[in-house]
């Protein structure tokens, strides 16, 4: 008796665990061509297509060419961070004074920090999170004595990832703080 | 084998989803069927009037696919023990037209006759969005209208470069209205949704933007150094509140747009993002790391008292407002890498009346209609991606598949 009510509570249980949304019908998305939108008396006119490919599409790939573990281009070294961290690691000083060097041999150039991250977080927290991390590149480059008014912070969150493979140490990779010369 | 049992029966209790309370209101809905009038019958039109039966939460549709004549008052037997019978006819020749009759199944008197039409084929599921709407108002069912509203969403293509797209709620209808170069977080301006506002990294630094998607007339807002979002519009839309970082730190800025002039809402040296506006717009929720972990806050715009707004997760990291609503992502496991689980839950502004709307999955992006009365939501499983609505209401959800691109941000 008791062994039929447990397979009637597990397949129960089973059922309610497994609910969730719906799943509706699985439809071919359409996805071309203008658009004269819905009825006339709801909506009127077509949109736009605006094509930004004449700007911001400089090759990055170019950029990771100084080593294993370097996305950084002009002779700068990559800062990376654990999962979560802003903060330097000690391992990474190393190359906060080997870019610090870089700087100061690159004359009045201006200097363009990027921060990034990995995929694990959402929209406006993973930005402010890449954020933080070149703040925390330009604090420590500020304290070698690189003049702040050089430096420029950009966070570009989770876009810009070097590897996608769902491994650590790709995932390390990706955590992250590029240095260029702004040009 | 008791305590097996004891521990099934408890996971049962407490194990809530939003599609579970459905069946407890079935009674209180309309018996609806759909009879398709089309020269050419379509499965994919059908299944959208159907999707749109189902979330509104007003109808019970019969999911059989009915055919007939659009001008016969003559209703199969089966379709006597409906309610209503919704005929319609679906012509694509030289655009798109649809004939749309509401009868009443016992007698067959014709309750609603319309016909829409637009040029294109491919926006095909807006007719049937507003067909369903109108059938809706034409009954006297609270407003549905939302289903009629563009989303708008950008999604990663390369490394540094994305695109912003407009859909239907259902995703059926997709067209690119900004490609190339890396532009994120898209926020509808106005309620009738004719501009958006975005983040372009065209230039050195950040720089808002507002679009008109109609004629693309595009004016530069602001622009600020390490970020920038704009995380919401009032409702007159004449404030935003933007994430900005003009010293290298994220804060909350309130924007007022006749003036110009900017008001920094917070000030706190860690991270402070994703401002909403709550109650009458006086105050804001925001999600801030003041305690170590991302969690939800709230303050008035004009003070600086901070007060907490969530007391549990591990992470909640996004959240949306509407009135004194709140909706919020939350991470109930702690997987540093892979999979983790994010469900979301609703709570007031003074943090009361919590309860969870999903149970699994990666539950994420989570979005009021202009209504409140609808959260849209992006889910992650482990076999891909959909976009979901849960009505409050009703309790009914729906999913619909994504493509495989990654959502970088979503508004509607």
């Amino acid at each position: 008796m008791i062994r039929k009510i447990f397979v009637a509570t597990a397949t129960l249980s089973l059922l309610l665990l497994t609910g969730c949304g719906q799943t509706a019908p699985d439809l071919d998305g359409v996805d071309t061509g203008k658009n004269n939108v819905s009825d006339a008396t709801q909506i009127a006119g077509d949109t736009v297509t605006i094509d930004e490919n004449k700007y911001g599409n400089q090759n990055t790939a170019d950029s990771a060419n100084g080593g294993k573990y370097n996305s950084s281009s002009d002779g700068f070294q990559s800062i990376y961070f654990a999962f979560g961290d802003y903060t330097i690691a000690p391992g990474m000083e190393d190359h906060i004074s080997k870019n610090v060097n870089v700087i100061n041999s690159a004359g009045a150039s201006r200097i363009k920090i990027e921060g990034n991250c990995d995929e694990f977080g959402t929209d406006e927290y993973n930005y402010a999170l890449g954020l933080k991390r070149a703040k925390a590149v330009k604090d420590s480059l500020a304290a070698q004595g690189i003049a702040a008014n050089r430096m420029l912070i950009v966070s570009f969150g989770e876009s810009n990832p070097v590897c996608s493979s769902p491994t650590d140490s790709c995932y390390e990779r990706n955590r992250r703080v590029d240095l260029r010369l702004v040009k | 084998m008791r305590y097996i049992l004891l521990l099934l029966l408890s996971l049962n209790l407490f194990a809530v989803d939003a599609t579970l309370k459905i069946e407890k209101d079935v009674e209180q809905r309309s018996r609806i069927a759909l009879v398709d009038a089309s020269p050419v019958v379509n499965e994919k039109f059908f299944k959208i009037l159907l999707s749109d039966l189902k979330i509104s939460g007003h109808f019970l549709a019969d999911s059989t696919h009915y055919e007939g004549d659009i001008n016969s008052d003559y209703l199969q037997p089966a379709l006597k023990s409906k309610e209503y019978v919704l005929k319609f006819a679906l012509t694509q020749q030289e655009g798109t037209k649809l004939l749309v009759r509401l009868l009443k199944a016992s007698d067959a008197t014709e309750l609603f006759k319309k016909s829409y039409a637009i040029p294109t084929t491919n926006k095909a599921p807006f007719l049937a969005h507003k067909a369903i709407s109108d059938i809706n108002n034409v009954l006297k069912y609270p407003d549905i209208s939302w289903i009629n509203r563009y989303v708008v969403f950008s999604r990663y293509t390369t490394p540094k470069h994305s695109e912003i797209l407009l859909a239907d709620y259902t995703f059926n209808y997709k067209k690119v209205i900004i490609r190339g170069g890396l532009n994120l977080f898209p926020k509808w301006a106005d309620k009738d949704q004719k501009s958006f506002y975005y983040t372009s990294y065209t230039g050195l630094i950040p720089t808002l933007y507002k679009l008109n998607i109609y004629t693309g007339a595009k004016e530069k807002i602001t622009s600020s150094e390490g970020m920038l979002v704009c995380s919401d519009v009032s409702r007159n839309g004449s404030r935003l509140l933007l994430t900005m970082a003009p010293q290298g730190q994220a804060d909350i800025y309130e924007l007022d747009l006749s003036s110009g002039a900017k008001t920094r809402v917070t000030r706190f040296n860690g991270i402070d993002v994703n401002g909403k506006y709550v109650d009458d717009e006086s105050r804001i929720i925001f999600v801030s790391n003041r305690l170590g972990y991302a969690n939800i806050f709230k303050k008035s715009i004009h003070s600086a008292a901070v007060s907490q707004v969530v007391y549990h997760g591990r992470n909640n990291n996004a959240c949306d407002a509407h009135g004194n609503k709140i909706v919020y992502s939350s991470r109930e496991s702690q997987n540093s890498f892979g999979k983790n689980t994010f469900n979301l839950y609703l709570t007031s502004s003074n943090g009361s009346d919590t309860r969870p709307l999903t149970t699994t999955g990666v539950n994420q992006f989570p979005r009021f209609s202009p209504d409140g009365s609808v959260i849209l939501f992006i889910k992650h499983r482990g076999y891909g991606s959909s976009i979901g609505y849960i009505n409050l209401a009703s309790h009914q959800s729906l999913l619909f598949p994504l493509g495989g691109r990654k959502i970088q941000s979503i508004d509607w």
